[in-house]
């Protein structure tokens, strides 16, 4: 049997265990690997939630192929143009210039004006200190039917400041125009998915007498322009906050962080704050909990003890997911990260001391690229990356939780254990199709 | 508030005149701040006693965007608030990106609105040589440009070269060219030479500094004139200009004597 040179090397390069790793980041930043594991929404998936919409990117010929091939993917290139930068430009220095003569142009031959069109500018115009205020003055002046949201696709800034996901999750409601606030309406913020109805906060919302409004849900650009008028922005997925933040100072709005919990008792309080917020009663639990109760240990029979990786791109929790399953008997061995958000900081603590032996992994490490990509027994997994890296054809398949939360979540993310454990997928070709649950239809 | 950029040819004197007006300024009671942007990050040392400040660039570079705004500034003569944006190692890096990259991180940090100056004094590096050093008179930073010149043949044409800046922002809402600052060099025709380059560029002549050994008597104690000799002819002459420079900008301020 061929064995793979260095593997032992390898492992020490791309494992910490829960008792060695350091908050926030157990990996050295370096040089970056992708896996091909798909599945994460990119700035194109979330800025097509926008409806009647178009995008522009202008930015170098070679930086367009991955968002033209997700576009394509998405069957979406109708909604979907480029302005291509050539080094005459830079040095012509008329930079600004093509920007406002490229969207005109584009505008101009489309079928119907769109309602919206997000322009991504890239990092070039960032270093030539492009003046984008007045290209949009210019534009909206031009195009006064139009609404003009500035996006950016800057990987430069991928570690400073607000991150390209943060900054394209705030940038989406940047359009949303003030208007008499509506004490009955509440808006969920910043979720690329739909969130589940079941999810116990979604219920608590619409029981009280609440319409819910979510980008994911709307059909028109109108409904889009309603979310103004809500009075309570919650955001669960913790890229979403700077959003939050930010109508809350624009529109006066209020912003409740309600992250995603893999906890009962965090769950709980989360769900008493919101019934604060809505003037609500809460209700409590009651059988909610049991019931997510009963999902986990059915889960737990039936994955038997089968050894649970996890990763960062499939739940915003990972470590408080892998405490949640340790404390059902699960045999949590993996968890795939590369940085611990904050919200995991207590789970890790808890790890550290009841599970040290917890093997963390990068993602983005390069010796990843040639980390063995099996297990001694077929691992279930929850996420693509995980099931990548294990080699595994037992997985959860779902990105950025799912869209599932609180009791109802898990009960659902239980049955998804259960069923992963029984039947095989696909892996290879699954994990290939970028955007998960995208609305273009590209994903399974 | 009132926001002017002083431009002009390097070695030319701008950030002696700079911090001689801030200096003649806060001394009038007006709460100023004058921010340098050019990579030697000396244009403060004046009012701060000869001190060189830790540039927002460095900052930057050592501690991320999360600097607290405290530390990007330093109170000098008078209460004069003193920014340094800083750059790149001479020959390397990119100086028009750093001052933007200092510009934004002081907007990000609220600094116009925390400090609250009266008046915000930008002293720019040379030439406008790319974008990164046209910010400092985009909209929301300086309403005027005033070019310091001397009657050589070099700054004659960096002035030329400034207006010229200047008047292709024009559309753009911009600033505008606020006038021209003489400071002798005691070349020959120098009055009739700088006269002719503010016919042509379309500017009126602001004010004129005499060549004086007190100016660099002044620099060797680390101070500005105002500080070091404010009895002086030269310091007079800075108040005019500050004077002159405030009133083309729409301000007004009693000096104690001009």
């Amino acid at each position: 049997m061929l064995t793979r040179v260095g593997q032992e090397a390898v492992d020490g390069l791309t494992t910490v265990t829960a008792a060695e790793a350091a908050f926030p980041a157990p990996f050295a930043a370096q040089l970056e690997y992708a896996a091909p594991a798909r599945g994460t929404w990119n700035i194109v998936h979330t800025g097509m939630l926008l409806p009647e919409s178009h995008q522009i990117f202008v930015c170098a010929a070679g930086c367009l192929r991955g968002v033209v091939l997700t576009a394509a993917e998405m069957g979406a290139m109708d909604r979907f143009s480029t302005v291509a930068i050539r080094e005459n430009n830079v040095l012509d220095g008329d930079m600004e210039e093509l920007i406002i003569d490229g969207v005109t142009d584009i505008l101009q031959k489309l079928p119907a004006m769109p309602r919206a069109v997000l322009i991504y500018t890239s990092c070039i115009h960032h270093f030539m200190a492009c003046d984008l205020p007045r290209v949009y003055g210019v534009l909206r002046a031009r195009f006064p039917g139009v609404a003009f949201a500035d996006c950016y696709m800057n990987p430069i800034l991928r570690k400073s400041g607000l991150t390209p996901d943060q900054l394209m999750r705030r940038q989406l409601y940047s359009l949303l125009e003030a208007r008499p606030i509506d004490p009955a309406s509440v808006n969920i913020l910043g979720s690329d998915l739909p969130t589940d109805p079941d999810a116990d906060f979604v219920r608590l919302i619409r029981e009280s007498g609440h319409t819910l409004r979510d980008i994911a849900a709307c059909r028109s650009y109108d409904e889009y322009q309603a979310m103004a008028g809500s009075f309570l922005n919650v955001t669960t997925y913790p890229s979403a906050r700077a959003g939050g933040e930010t109508l809350s100072e624009r529109l006066g709005q209020k912003h409740l962080y309600l992250p995603n919990a893999y906890d009962f008792d965090e769950i709980e309080q989360g769900l008493r704050t919101l019934a604060g917020e809505l003037g609500a009663v809460y209700p409590g639990s009651g059988s909610r909990r049991s019931a997510a109760d009963e999902a986990l240990k059915r889960a737990r029979s039936a994955v038997g003890g089968r050894e649970v990786a996890i990763d960062y791109t499939a739940v915003s929790r990972p470590l408080q997911l892998a405490k949640l399953l340790t404390e059902y008997g699960f045999s949590v061995t993996d968890v795939f990260v590369d940085a611990i958000p904050a919200e995991d900081k207590p789970s890790l603590e808890w790890l550290k001391e009841n599970l040290p032996a917890l093997r963390l992994h990068p993602t983005v490490h390069p010796a990843m690229r040639v980390r063995a990509r099996q297990t001694e027994k077929p691992a279930l997994a929850i996420g693509q990356k995980a099931a990548y890296f294990t080699g595994t054809d037992r997985f959860v398949n779902i990105v950025e939780d799912g869209g599932l939360h609180g009791f109802g979540g898990i009960r659902k993310l239980a049955a998804l254990l259960e069923e992963a454990a029984a039947v095989p997928k696909d892996t290879r070709r699954l994990i290939q199709i970028k955007g998960l649950g995208c609305s273009g239809g590209c994903c399974g | 508030m009132i926001q002017f950029a002083v431009y002009g040819k390097g070695g030319i004197g701008k950030s002696t005149t700079a911090s001689n007006i801030s200096a003649a300024l806060a001394e009038a009671g007006l709460t100023v701040m004058q921010i340098g942007c050019d990579p030697k990050a000396d244009s403060t040392a004046a009012l701060l006693g000869g001190r060189r400040l830790d540039t927002v660039i460095d900052l930057i570079r050592d501690r991320g965007r999360a600097i607290p705004l405290e530390d990007m500034a330093v109170r000098g003569y008078k209460g004069v608030i003193c920014v340094e944006t800083g750059g790149p190692t001479p020959g390397l890096g990119c100086a028009g990106r750093a001052i933007t990259a200092a510009l934004e991180t002081l907007k990000d940090k609220n600094a116009w609105e925390v400090f609250a100056p009266d008046v915000v004094i930008y002293d720019v590096l040379g030439d406008v040589v790319c974008g990164g050093f046209s910010v400092p008179m985009r909209t929301g930073y300086a309403g005027k440009v005033f070019i310091l010149t001397s009657g050589e043949n070099m700054a004659i044409h960096a002035g030329a070269n400034i207006a010229l800046a200047v008047r292709n922002f024009q559309d753009r809402g911009y600033a505008s060219l606020g006038g021209i600052i003489l400071n002798r060099r005691n070349v020959k025709n120098e009055d009739e030479k700088v006269a002719e380059l503010a016919s042509d560029i379309g500017a009126k002549l602001v004010g004129s500094l005499s060549r004086s050994d007190t100016v660099p008597d002044a620099e060797e104690l680390g101070k500005t004139v105002i500080e070091a000799f404010p009895d002086s002819e030269m310091a007079r002459q800075y108040r005019t200009l500050a004077r002159a420079v405030l009133a083309e900008c729409g301000g007004e301020v009693t000096m104690p004597e001009c």
